[in-house]
C-alpha cells in the first residue's frame, strides 16, 4: 500500500532509453501535481470557510458549539442541535448501510448467478444517481408516511420504553432522514467493497474451502479480513456522503431547532441547515453563523477520519473497540 | 507512446480549448447583446414573480429588442447576486433589511421598487373538517405558537358555528428555508398578535416554537397533503393552481374574503402608506377595507441607481409596472394600485447613467 | 487467521449448525440485494409515474420554456448537463487517478497518509460550501456565471470519490505483478501504465462512474455557478448553461402542476442517462477485459 517498494535494478537502469528516463519523473511530477491540486482545493475551501465564519467566530467564540438555539430574529445562534442531528443521522445511516452494503457485495461477488451479476450491480449503483432533490421529495411523499404509519408505531410498541423510540411517530424527523442517508450511502459502500472483494486472491479462498470451510466461514476468515482496509475506506466514503448531504435531509428532517432524544422527532443537521437557510439569510451574522456550521462540519469530518485511521491501523478486528461516536461498524458487520 | 499518456494529452488539450472558450466570451452572459447597441439585461431572484417575468420577457424583447434573462433562484439568491453585481437587477419578495441595504450599497446605492402584488395563503388538510374553514389571525398565531393544538379547539369552533370539527391534532407546517412567504406570514401574525411578535418576530427566516419545517412551496404542499391535520402557508399562485384547500382568514372588517386577485387588490388599494425605502406592508388594514385579503404582499425589484444599463433597466421596470401588469390576473397577481405606480415612477426617475 | 483455520480442520460435529449459519448468511445477502433493488425500483417507479405525463420526444428535443410556461422541453438542459458534467469529469477523473497513483506508487508514507486524509475531508464538504467557494473564486471576479464555473464546482465534488476509489483498488494490485515487471527491467512508469492501471481498471471505471452519478444530480453547486441562463440551445461553457438539476429545481418551485410533472420527467431522464452511461462504460470495460485475456 505504501509507495517506494519498487526500485528498478541499477544494472537494468543503464539499458533504458531516453523515453524511460523522462517517463519516470514525468509521471511522478504529474501525479504530485495532481495531489497538490487536491490539497490546494481543500486549502482554498478551508480558507474560505474560516474567512466566512470569522464574524460569527468573533461574535460567539467556541460557545457556539454548545449553544442549543437558532433564532434569526434575536440573532442567537448555536451549533449544538445540528451537530447532534448530524451525529445521530449519520451514525444510524451507517449502522444500516454498512452491513447492508457488505451483504450486497457478498451477494454480487459470491452468490449471484454470473449472468445477473452485472445487471444487479448496475442497478445498485444507480441508487447513487438519483438526484438528491428527487430523493428528498420521494422521502416526503412515500418514505415519510411509511415511517409514520408503519415503522415508527411498530418500533414504539415493541421498544417504546427506550427514550429513542418515545414520542409521537412523525413522517419528518431524524429516523426518516437517516433512512434517506442509508439509501445514499449503500451504493457507494457497495461499489467500492465489491471491487475490493474481487481482488481477493482466488487461491486463498480455495484454500479455505479445501480446509472444509463453509462459504460463510470462508468469507469471515479470508475475504473480510483481507478486505478490511478497503471496507473501511468504502465506509468512510459512505459516511462522508452522509454527513455532507444537505438537500434531501433538509426536505425530510423537519427543520426544528433543539436536541431531542426521540428519533421520531424533527431536528436538523449541519449540512441541511446550511443549505436550507443560506439563501434566505436576513443578516450577515446569520450567513456567517451558517458558514461557522460548515467549519464545524469540516472539523467533525476530520475527527471521524482520524478515528477511522486508528481503527485500520489497529491489527485484527478482534482488537477493535467500537466507538459509538464515529459510526464505524465493521466490528458489528463481521 | 502509451495510450494513457496520449489520453492525458488529449484531455489537457480539451481543457485548454475550454479555457480559451471561457476566456473568449468574457464576463458571462451579462454582456451578450442582441441588437442595435442596446444591452441585454440579466436578473435573478424571486420565484414568486418568475411566472410574470416569463410573460414580460418575450413581449418586452419584441417591443424594444432588449433581451432579458432571468434566473428564478430565490429571493435570497437574487439579493446576493445584485449585491455582488453579478446580475443587473435582483428580485425579492421581502423588502430589504437595513443590513441588506448596507451590503448592497457598498458598490453603489440600490433602491427597491415594488413591481408586483400577490399574497400568502394558508392551506390545510383535515379529514372531516368543512371546506373553507374560517380562521382568524389570532387563531393562526396561536396555532403556530402551539397554544391551539387540536382542530376542535373552542376558538376555531367559535368562528365556525354549527360545523363539526374533528379532534385531530394540528400540525403547523412552516418553511424551513428562508422565504418571502415566511416574511409575509410572520409580518401579518406579528401585526395581529403581540405575543407572536415578541415570541417569534418577523423575518424571512424565524424560529417557530412548534411544528414541522418543509423546504419550499412544494415541500410544504407535500407535507400538508401527507399529514392529516396539517396546516401550512404557501404563495397564492401556488395554492390556486394546485387547488389546495384554503381556509378563509378573517380580515379587519370582520369578513372572510376568498383569497384571490380581487381580495388582494382590495387590500392594496386600502393602504396608501409607502415607506421611505418604498417598502409597503399590507398587514395592517383599516377596518373600512372591504373584501380585502389580510395576508397580501408586494414583491420588489432591486436595482442600482447608477449602472451602465440604467437606460435599459428603466425601460424594463417602466414596462413591468405599466403594460406588463396586464398579464397579472391570469397568473393570480393583482394590478398595482395607482398610488404605488406613481411612487414607483418617482423612484425610477432616480436611476441615472 | 491461522487459529480459525485450525478450528475448521477439527470435526467438532457441529456441521449442521455451521451449514445453517451459512444458509442464513446467504439468505441475508440475497435479501439485502433484493431490498436495494426494490428501493431503486420503488423510487424510479415513483419518478416515472409522476413524470410520465411530460415525457415525449418533443420533451427531449425542445429547449426549455420560460419559468412556469409549459410546452417546452429539456433539450438544452440535457446538453448543458452533458457539457458541465463532461468537463468536470475530464478534469476530475485524470486528476483523481493521478492523485491515487501518487499516494500508492510514488509518495513516501508520511505524505501519502495526509493526502489521503485531505481527500476524505474533501469528500465530506457539503456541496453548498463548494458552491459558495466557486462563487467567490470564479463567478464574482468574472462578474457572471458560467458553465465552466459549474464544472469546477462539480470536479471538486467528484475528485475525492474518484481518487479514493482509485486508491483502494490500486493498493490491492498484487505486488507480485509489479515486482515481476521490475524484474524484467521495465521502467517504473511503464509498469504503472501497462500493469498496475490495467489490473485496477475495473475499479477505476467504477470510481469514475460513481463520481459522475454523484454529480449528475447535484443542484447546490450549480445554483451559484450556472443557474441564470439565456433561452435556447447554449453550448459555450464560458456562459451560464442550462442543466437538468437546475431545471428540476425551477420547475418544482413553479406554481403550475404541469411544471411539476416536467420536473419529475426530467429526473427520470437524468436517471436513465446515468444508467445508460453505466451500461455502456461497463460493457466497454468487459470487452477490453476479454480482449486482454484473448
Amino acid at each position: 500500500m505504501e509507495a517506494g517498494t519498487l526500485k528498478p535494478n541499477a544494472v537494468l537502469r543503464a539499458r533504458r532509453n531516453r523515453t524511460d528516463r523522462i517517463g519516470d519523473p514525468l509521471l511522478r511530477g504529474l501525479s504530485a501535481l495532481a495531489a497538490l491540486v487536491a490539497v490546494a482545493a481543500i486549502a482554498g475551501i478551508v480558507y474560505e470557510v474560516v474567512h466566512g465564519a470569522w464574524p460569527a467566530i468573533q461574535e460567539y467564540g467556541l460557545k457556539f458549539v454548545t449553544t442549543n438555539d437558532w433564532n434569526p430574529v434575536t440573532k442567537r445562534f448555536g451549533a449544538a442541535p445540528f451537530l447532534y442531528g448530524t451525529v445521530v443521522t449519520s451514525f444510524i445511516a451507517l449502522l444500516f448501510a454498512t452491513p447492508m452494503a457488505l451483504a450486497i457485495s457478498v451477494y454480487l461477488t459470491e452468490l449471484a448467478p454470473r449472468r445477473i451479476r452485472r445487471p444487479v450491480a448496475i442497478l445498485v449503483d444507480l441508487l447513487a444517481a438519483i438526484p438528491t432533490v428527487i430523493l428528498g421529495l420521494w422521502g416526503i411523499l412515500v418514505l415519510g408516511p411509511f415511517m409514520r404509519d408503519t415503522v415508527e408505531p411498530a418500533l414504539k410498541s415493541v421498544l417504546g420504553f427506550l427514550p429513542i423510540f418515545s414520542g409521537d411517530p412523525s413522517a419528518f424527523g431524524y429516523l426518516t432522514a437517516a433512512m434517506i442517508l442509508t439509501i445514499m450511502a449503500v451504493p457507494i459502500i457497495t461499489s467500492v467493497t465489491r471491487e475490493v472483494f474481487e481482488t481477493v486472491p482466488g487461491d486463498l479462498k480455495e484454500a479455505s474451502y479445501a480446509l472444509g470451510a463453509t462459504r460463510w466461514e470462508m468469507l469471515r476468515t479470508v475475504v473480510l479480513p483481507y478486505s478490511k482496509p478497503g471496507i473501511v475506506g468504502a465506509t468512510i466514503l459512505g459516511l462522508c456522503r452522509a454527513i455532507g448531504e444537505a438537500i434531501a435531509v433538509a426536505q425530510v428532517i423537519g427543520g426544528a431547532t433543539g436536541i431531542n432524544v426521540s428519533l421520531f422527532h424533527t431536528g436538523g443537521t449541519l449540512a441541511a441547515q446550511i443549505a436550507s437557510q443560506f439563501e434566505g439569510s436576513p443578516s450577515q451574522l446569520m450567513k456567517s453563523s451558517l458558514i461557522y456550521l460548515g467549519l464545524i462540519l469540516l472539523v467533525f469530518a476530520v475527527i471521524v477520519n482520524v478515528i477511522a485511521r486508528i481503527i485500520v491501523s489497529r491489527g485484527t478486528l478482534k482488537d477493535v473497540k467500537l466507538d459509538p461516536e464515529d459510526g464505524m461498524t465493521e466490528a458489528q458487520a463481521l | 507512446m502509451s495510450k494513457r499518456l496520449l489520453g492525458a494529452f488529449v484531455m489537457a488539450l480539451a481543457l485548454m480549448v475550454t479555457v480559451a472558450a471561457c476566456g473568449g466570451s468574457s464576463g458571462g452572459s451579462s454582456t451578450s447583446s442582441s441588437g442595435g447597441g442596446k444591452e441585454a439585461l440579466v436578473g435573478a431572484g424571486s420565484t414568486l414573480v418568475a411566472p410574470l417575468m416569463s410573460k414580460w420577457q418575450p413581449e418586452f424583447e419584441s417591443n424594444t429588442e432588449i433581451a432579458v434573462t432571468y434566473g428564478a433562484i430565490g429571493s435570497g439568491g437574487g439579493i446576493d447576486q445584485i449585491t455582488s453585481r453579478t446580475v443587473d437587477f435582483g428580485a425579492s419578495d421581502a423588502p430589504l433589511s437595513e443590513e441588506q441595504f448596507e451590503e448592497a450599497n457598498t458598490q453603489g446605492e440600490v433602491e427597491q421598487i415594488p413591481w408586483a402584488l400577490s399574497g400568502t395563503v394558508p392551506a390545510y388538510n383535515v379529514k372531516g373538517a368543512p371546506e373553507n374553514l374560517k380562521l382568524s389571525g389570532e387563531v393562526l398565531a396561536d396555532i403556530y405558537l402551539g397554544k391551539i393544538t387540536s382542530w376542535n379547539d373552542p376558538a376555531i369552533a367559535k368562528l365556525n358555528p354549527g360545523a363539526s370539527l374533528p379532534s385531530t391534532k394540528i400540525t403547523p407546517v412552516y418553511r424551513s428555508d428562508g422565504s418571502g412567504d415566511t416574511y409575509a406570514f410572520t409580518n401579518y401574525l406579528s401585526t395581529i398578535d403581540p405575543e407572536f411578535s415578541s415570541k417569534v418576530g418577523t423575518s424571512t427566516s424565524v424560529k417557530f416554537p412548534t411544528g414541522v419545517g418543509a423546504e419550499k412551496n412544494d415541500g410544504v404542499s407535500a407535507a400538508i397533503s401527507q399529514t392529516d391535520g396539517a396546516i401550512g402557508y404557501v404563495g397564492l399562485a401556488y395554492a390556486l393552481e394546485n387547488e389546495l384547500s384554503m381556509p378563509l382568514v378573517e380580515n379587519s372588517a370582520g369578513e372572510f374574503p376568498e383569497p384571490g386577485v380581487k381580495s388582494v387588490e382590495a387590500a392594496a388599494n386600502a393602504v396608501s402608506e409607502i415607506g421611505p425605502k418604498n417598502e409597503i406592508s399590507l398587514a395592517k388594514l383599516p377596518s373600512s377595507a372591504k373584501g380585502a385579503y389580510p395576508i397580501s404582499t408586494y414583491t420588489y425589484v432591486i436595482v442600482p441607481l447608477e449602472s451602465g444599463k440604467a437606460g435599459e433597466l428603466k425601460e424594463f421596470i417602466e414596462y413591468a409596472i405599466g403594460k406588463g401588469q396586464k398579464f397579472g390576473p391570469e397568473l393570480d397577481f393583482a394590478p398595482l394600485p395607482k398610488q404605488v405606480v406613481a411612487a414607483d415612477k418617482k423612484a425610477l426617475a432616480k436611476i441615472g447613467e | 487467521m491461522s487459529a480459525n483455520q485450525h478450528a475448521l480442520l477439527i470435526d467438532r460435529g457441529n456441521l449442521r449448525r455451521r451449514n445453517a449459519v451459512n444458509r442464513a448468511a446467504s439468505w441475508a445477502s440475497t435479501i439485502a440485494a433484493l431490498l436495494a433493488v426494490a428501493v431503486l425500483i420503488l423510487v424510479v417507479g415513483s419518478v416515472l409515474l409522476k413524470g410520465i405525463g411530460a415525457l415525449s420526444w418533443h420533451f427531449l428535443t425542445t429547449p426549455t420554456a420560460l419559468f412556469n410556461e409549459s410546452g417546452g422541453g429539456i433539450s438544452n438542459a440535457i446538453v448543458g448537463s452533458a457539457i458541465i458534467v463532461g468537463v468536470a469529469a475530464a478534469i476530475a477523473i485524470p486528476v483523481g487517478i493521478l492523485v491515487a497513483l501518487y499516494t500508492t506508487e510514488f509518495a513516501p508514507a508520511r505524505i501519502a497518509g495526509p493526502v489521503r486524509f485531505v481527500l476524505d475531508v474533501l469528500n465530506g464538504v457539503p456541496t453548498i460550501i463548494t458552491g459558495i467557494f466557486v462563487y467567490g473564486l470564479l463567478v464574482v471576479p468574472q462578474q457572471g456565471q458560467s458553465g465552466f464555473a459549474g464544472s469546477i464546482a462539480l470536479a471538486i465534488v467528484m475528485l475525492p470519490i474518484v481518487a479514493r476509489t482509485a486508491q483502494e483498488v490500486l493498493a490491492l494490485v498484487p505486488s507480485t505483478l509489479k515486482e515481476a515487471s521490475a524484474a524484467l527491467g521495465i521502467a517504473h512508469w511503464r509498469t504503472v501504465l501497462r500493469v498496475t492501471i490495467p489490473t485496477a481498471m475495473g475499479g477505476l471505471v467504477t470510481g469514475a462512474l460513481l463520481g459522475v452519478a454523484r454529480v449528475a444530480g447535484e443542484t447546490a453547486p450549480l445554483i451559484f455557478a450556472t443557474s441564470i441562463y439565456r433561452q435556447g440551445m447554449l453550448t459555450n461553457p464560458g456562459e451560464a448553461l442550462a442543466s437538468i438539476p437546475i431545471f428540476i429545481f425551477h420547475q418544482s418551485e413553479a406554481p403550475s402542476p404541469e411544471a411539476h410533472t416536467e420536473a419529475w420527467a426530467a429526473a427520470f431522464v437524468l436517471i436513465a442517462v446515468v444508467l445508460l452511461l453505466n451500461i455502456v462504460a461497463r460493457a466497454f470495460y468487459a470487452r477490453s477485459q476479454r480482449r486482454m485475456k484473448a
